[in-house]
């Protein structure tokens, strides 16, 4: 709890809360006050905001306010959900490859940087192209499953050079197994780490929904913001002229990436000792 | 007179506007040929002088009041250039604590020896900057391949002795050495100190201040010794006389708390000083010291203390000498 | 040998390595998720656009091209084999025009927008980076959140935008493609110019977004530098405070070097959907077509040629690395022993 109240006053990460507290607010009130159906056509197409659609119509004539909050949604759970996998993976690797060192610190170094270089961008395009039906669960476990490496290699730093530290060697000492030693000796200091890691890879999971869905390869009949982004170019609203379309859309993802790196700036500048000023 | 430091002053300033000053009116003198020692607890000021000695006031340290004469010539600290191309490493110069990192890793030491030649003496030529080099540090017992590596190549008393080669490369006045000691094992101890030693014998440098909590090093090597409290002077004089006769209670304090296997040492009890040094933040009325001293009395905490001599040897207490004499 | 040379010779083997995990995940990943994916698109493109007589023939042209009745070990023999030729197969979709013919129309493009604006970008993000973290001050603290908004701004939103605002509100900028469609790919000025006025909008949004987070990270590296003892030693040593912004530079610049090897197939995947935004002919569009059509051989080959080219910068940037960095040599030693 008293981490919590340091957090808070700390300025960004107060900034980033308040904006993505909004944002959240937005997503979930809207569709309370707003009874449109997102895949019905309820006006012309291209329609401009008015009293009556807050943000417009798309090419199809749907509601584009009550879009956008559902896609939010979407877009928001396909992120969280490939931000943990991908967390989970690469603090197991990590922890595991950087505490145990040897060969099997060397094979999963040779995995993870594999998993680097190859862009996990490509592999989530190969994946998708080829399953028959995917859904947001599905999408997010691909993206989770593919951008892991990064995390994998930061926790392994973080480990290795706790490896050494003394109350590790009493440990070993008293005979505690490596799978306690890692969780209870190791893990708790790399903690504040840790949630840092998963904010900035639920991050990159939504911009990687984004983009996937943005090329079509994203869910099924579901409505993402990626998804909107894809309609936009494909039905060339900007040619349109139609800003409510995409404009929007681009500014809520970015809203969203925006305040998560700026809670994850303000925790580092908390919890990392090597940029305290 | 080398060095004449006459009331300086200097504080931090923190974020909230407070000032702290480190560095509480110091006065002291430093002649050809001396080696003065500067002890003290930590924080009690002894890195901040230095640092003030080299004119380095850059946010938060600032400078307030005081006067500062090299070879009787009194330095004014607004021309920054100046300061830079004929003082710094030209005049005075400073072996850093922990001096094991001050080394840029990504070069060679020859290279950066070049780029404090090019700022100091441009008109040297290259060749014979690195033959200088070259014939200096075989003369301090530096080995050859040195110039040659990068810092990580080094090891770490190898390192320091390196530093102290390119701190005094230009023949400085004074040096300032700033714990040179304090993170070698015993043996690097005794050859960074012997290599300081022969700077004075060689005239490399003419005068040096050695700054270290280690008080077995000061009876070995100083002439005089100054014992800093939480930014002031308590006591001054030959080294002597404030190791086997100090006057001052902190003093006193200090060198009853080590072990030395020396004759003098053998019939003394462990002495133990309890509790920590003020908080500078706060306007101190009195002694700093009056805290944790057991000479303490009422007025100790309320008035000005001012400096007494004995015989050439400086205290600055309130309590009269024969109360002080165990 | 030295250790230098022990260190490229162990990244060039590693990076062999990769390539071929590489090709074998471009050939079998699919395969495996989705059985024989040829067949499944040909099933898929039964829309009968075609006659049936038609339809077998593309089925049978297909079946030699990719030994579809063959094991699959066989198949990816196959595929390699190919590939060493050149062959990237038969494009479905633009039939029967050969697929590393359509992409070695596209390449030019993409590498004609994308190189100069990474480059520069990361280049002038870094400069930018150092600049503000010496600086300090009023600077510091209006830069650090409006580059962090650029920065979180994904290459895509902000394509949108600019081609918005820019294009089609201001008409500063045309709409879209590489040139005016009137005109046809010539070597005439006029040609030249239309490429240009073109090329402007894709070039700035990577440029942009590429400036934000580069000068994010070296001012936190310069911050993190300029905190070292050797700056202090070297002010204390009457260096010029010029000299030491180029050491810090120089220091601070290293790790951006890695971080610029982990993140270019990130860059590049951004770049690429810029180019799908702003309809520029170059492999980013190629690929969203090729995806709106299922046409699976072109797909696979510009997954291939993406995944490939990011692997040879990887492999650039490392030997980069090893060739600034005295500390290799140091870390090799170790390794060593």
């Amino acid at each position: 709890m008293k981490i919590i109240l340091i957090l808070l006053k700390s300025p960004k990460f107060l900034t980033g809360i308040v904006i993505l507290s909004i944002i959240f607010a937005i997503t979930f009130l809207t569709p309370l006050v707003n009874d449109n159906s997102p895949t019905e056509m309820v006006t012309c197409s291209f329609q401009a905001p008015d009293s009556k659609h807050i943000l417009g119509s798309d090419n199809f004539g749907r509601d584009v306010m009550i879009q956008l909050a559902l896609g939010t949604q979407t877009s928001l759970y396909v992120g969280i959900i490939a931000g943990m996998v991908a967390t989970l993976i690469g603090l197991f690797i990590g922890l595991y490859s950087g505490y145990l060192g040897g060969l099997i610190d060397n094979i999963l170094t040779m995995l993870t940087n594999l998993f680097i270089v190859i862009p996990p961008f490509i592999i989530l395009i190969l994946i998708s192209v080829s399953v028959d039906s995917r859904s947001s669960t599905l999408t997010a476990l691909i993206i989770g499953f593919t951008s892991w490496p990064w995390t994998a290699r930061a926790v392994r730093a973080q480990t290795s050079s706790l490896r050494n530290r003394d109350h590790i060697n009493i440990a070993k000492l008293s005979g505690a197994g490596t799978f306690r030693i890692i969780i209870f000796e190791i893990l708790p200091y790399i903690a504040s780490y840790a949630v840092m890691a998963f904010i900035l890879q639920t991050a990159s999971g939504i911009l990687a929904e984004a983009a996937i869905s943005m090329l079509g390869l994203g869910p099924y009949n579901t409505i993402s913001l990626g998804i909107m982004l894809n309609w936009a170019i494909v039905f060339e609203a900007p040619a349109a002229g139609a800003w409510w379309a995409f404009i929007p859309t681009a500014m809520i993802i970015s809203a969203i990436t925006f305040s998560l790196f700026y809670i994850n700036s303000g925790m580092d500048e908390i919890f990392n000792p090597k940029i305290r000023s | 007179m080398l060095l004449d430091v006459k009331k300086l002053k200097t504080y931090y300033k923190l974020r909230d506007n407070t000032k702290i000053h480190a560095v509480d009116n110091i006065s002291f003198q430093l002649s050809r040929g001396e080696i003065l020692g500067i002890a003290g607890e930590s924080g009690c000021g002894k890195s901040t002088l230095a640092l003030s000695l080299m004119f380095y006031y850059f946010p938060p340290l600032f400078f307030d009041s005081g006067e500062i004469f090299i070879n009787n010539q009194k330095i004014v600290f607004s021309k920054r250039g100046e300061i830079q191309k004929n003082i710094l490493g030209n005049k005075i110069a400073y072996i850093p604590q922990a001096a094991m990192n001050a080394l840029n890793p990504t070069q060679k030491v020859k290279n950066f020896i070049l780029d404090i030649f090019k700022e100091h003496k441009p008109h040297i030529k290259k060749k014979e900057v690195l033959q200088f080099a070259a014939s200096r540090f075989s003369e301090l017992n530096l080995p050859e391949r040195v110039l040659n590596s990068y810092p990580n190549e080094l090891s770490g008393g190898m390192r320091q002795r390196t530093i102290i080669g390119i701190s005094t490369i230009l023949d400085p006045d004074i040096l300032i050495a700033d714990e040179p000691t304090s993170a070698l094992d015993v043996t690097s101890q005794k050859k960074v100190v012997k290599m300081l030693k022969s700077l004075l014998d060689k005239n490399f440098v003419k005068g040096i201040i050695f700054i270290t909590h280690e008080l077995t090093l000061l009876a070995n090597i100083t002439h005089n010794i100054m014992v800093m409290y939480a930014g002031q002077i308590m006591e001054y004089g030959k080294t002597n006389d404030v190791i086997f006769h100090g006057i001052h209670p902190y003093t006193k304090a200090l060198m009853g708390s080590i072990i030395v296997a020396e004759k003098e040492m053998k019939k003394r009890q462990l002495t133990f000083l309890p509790g920590a040094p003020p908080d500078l933040k706060n306007e101190i009325k009195g002694c700093r010291f009056a805290e944790r001293c057991s000479f303490v009395k009422n007025e100790c905490r309320f008035n000005q203390i001012e400096e007494k001599i004995h015989t050439s040897h400086m205290y600055r207490c309130l309590r009269p000498l024969t109360d002080l004499k165990d | 040998m030295t250790p230098l040379k022990r260190y490229f010779i162990n990244k060039a083997l590693w990076y062999c390595l990769t390539l071929l995990i590489a090709v074998m995940l471009n050939f079998f990943l699919p395969r495996m998720i989705k059985g024989n994916p040829v067949e499944a698109m040909m099933a898929e493109l039964n829309t009968g656009m075609m006659d049936s007589d038609s339809k077998k023939k593309l089925y049978e042209t297909f079946n030699k091209e990719f030994g579809l009745d063959k094991p699959l070990i066989t198949q990816f023999f196959i595929y390699t084999g190919n590939l060493l030729h050149g062959d990237l197969g038969t494009s479905f979709g633009m039939y029967p025009k050969k697929v590393e013919r359509i992409i070695a129309g596209a390449i030019p493009w993409t590498i004609a927008l994308q190189l100069p604006a990474i480059l520069l970008g990361w280049l002038l993000g870094n400069a930018l980076g150092a600049i503000v973290a010496y600086r300090k001050g009023i600077l510091d603290k209006v830069f650090f959140p409006v580059s962090l908004f650029i920065h979180s701004i994904p290459f895509f939103a902000l394509s949108i935008i600019l081609l918005y605002l820019l294009a089609v509100e201001l008409s500063w900028f045309p709409v879209g493609g590489g040139y005016a469609y009137e005109l046809i790919p010539s070597l005439n000025f006029r040609f030249i110019s239309s490429v240009i006025y073109h090329y402007w909008l894709p070039f700035l949004s990577i440029f942009i977004v590429l400036i934000g987070g580069q000068a994010i990270g070296m001012r936190s590296m310069a911050i993190y530098e300029l905190k070292e003892d050797y700056v202090l030693y070297s002010k204390l040593m009457g260096v010029k405070d010029r000299k030491i912004i180029s050491y810090v530079f120089k220091n601070g610049m290293l790790p951006q070097i890695t971080g610029l090897s982990l993140s270019i197939g990130v860059m590049v995947a951004g770049a690429l959907i810029t180019e799908i935004v702003f309809n520029y002919p170059g492999i980013g569009s190629l690929l969203f077509k090729a995806i709106r059509q299922l046409d699976y051989p072109l797909i696979s080959g510009c997954t291939l040629l993406i995944t490939c080219s990011v692997i040879a910068a990887n492999f650039c940037i490392d030997m980069l690395y090893g060739l600034l960095d005295p500390r290799i040599k140091a870390a090799q030693l170790e390794e060593a022993s």
